[in-house]
């Protein structure tokens, strides 16, 4: 009882911290909207947790917990994925920005016999 | 008269670049290094010893520095050829002639250089020889290029095809992507013959930057693996 209770209050707090940040225009309204959605759902199934086992085994899944937990895996996975691809894509860049500024500064040698030798 | 430009990444080298560019320029019109954020006296050495040198501000592996360093000398310096030399005194610019000489004739549009053919290897330890016999199957599995030998850094490379070898890995994958470039653009490759010399000083130096061949192995395989997942 106290752990629902506890994802209720919690999702709520997400909800209107998200609501906030909107209001300050640091998050999009699509990802208002997506996130508030998400612990709305997250709230019910605290609240209901057989619908979850409803879903569950709609989907071919015995217990509503297994699913989120497997849902949760897969959601990690792929956002672990996207920072991967993403760091990659900021390594590219600073490489290129090092490569510019190297090129935009050669030590250029002086001929021997420039140089008096 | 076309000319030929030297490629020499370098970090920490100071003990051992001066000779490497010295060494370069008896055979190359040009050498340009690239100090790849040295700690020690690197960049001023290698300019004391008659080459161009560019900075990367901040450390980015052999493979960046090496396509910097073919940047400036094709766009900068107008090069004809480029030649991938080593800062550590590994190669010998006495092969450099007839590293250049297929690109000259028109024969090739890339030139490797192979410890394995003729030459006789100083020194190489077994443990690398073993590492390279699984380099070339690897190469010849992933790039279909069929090679004596598959990670030598001695290179020469026409102008066009420097253009055309955008390396992108960074690390020391770089030298198998290089392997893929030349496949996937249909370049002309021939092997030649090189003397490459394993010092202790050297050996010593590689074992302590990348924690041997087995760690490096293991890492430029991961590099590859990560590219072909989402390059």
């Amino acid at each position: 009882m106290i752990f629902q209770f506890g994802i209720v209050i919690f999702a709520l707090l997400v909800i209107l911290r998200t609501y906030g940040q909107y209001k300050k225009e640091l998050v999009s309204r699509y990802w208002l909207l997506a996130f508030s959605l998400l612990w709305v759902l997250i709230g019910v199934a605290a609240i209901i947790p057989h619908t979850t086992d409803d879903i569950a085994h709609f989907v071919g899944v015995e217990r509503g917990a297994d699913m989120l937990v497997y849902i949760a895996v897969l959601v990690l996975l792929y956002a672990v994925y996207r920072l991967f691809v993403r760091v990659q894509k900021m390594h590219e860049e600073i490489t290129e920005l090092v490569r510019q500024i190297a090129l935009a500064s050669p030590k250029v040698p002086v001929k021997k016999g420039e140089r008096g030798e | 008269m076309s000319l030929t430009v030297a490629v020499i990444p370098a970090f920490n080298e100071e003990k051992r670049v001066a000779l490497a560019v010295q060494d370069a320029l008896s055979a190359c019109g040009a050498v340009v290094v690239v100090d790849d954020c040295s700690t020690d006296r690197t960049n001023q050495t290698a300019y004391a010893a008659g080459a161009y040198v560019l900075r990367h501000v901040i450390n980015r592996g052999q493979g960046a520095a090496l396509e910097t360093a073919s940047d400036f000398a094709v766009r900068n310096l107008g090069a004809d050829i480029v030649v991938h030399f080593d800062a550590d005194g590994q190669m010998t610019a006495a092969d450099i002639p007839y590293m250049i000489e297929p690109i000259l004739k028109d024969e090739a549009d890339v030139v490797l250089g192979s410890r394995f053919m003729g030459k006789e290897v100083e020194n190489m330890p077994a443990s690398r020889r073993a590492v390279h016999v699984g380099a070339r199957l690897f190469t010849l599995l992933m790039s279909g290029i069929r090679l004596t030998d598959t990670h030598n850094g001695f290179r020469a490379l026409s102008k066009d095809s420097a253009k055309k070898l955008r390396i992108s890995l960074d690390r020391m994958a770089h030298a198998s992507e290089i392997l893929d470039l030349i496949a996937a653009r249909r370049l002309r490759v021939v092997e030649r013959p090189v003397t490459i010399k394993y010092t202790e000083d050297t050996l010593e130096k590689s074992l302590k930057i990348q924690g041997g061949s087995i760690a490096r192995t293991i890492r430029i395989v991961k590099d590859l693996i990560k590219k072909r997942l989402i390059g």
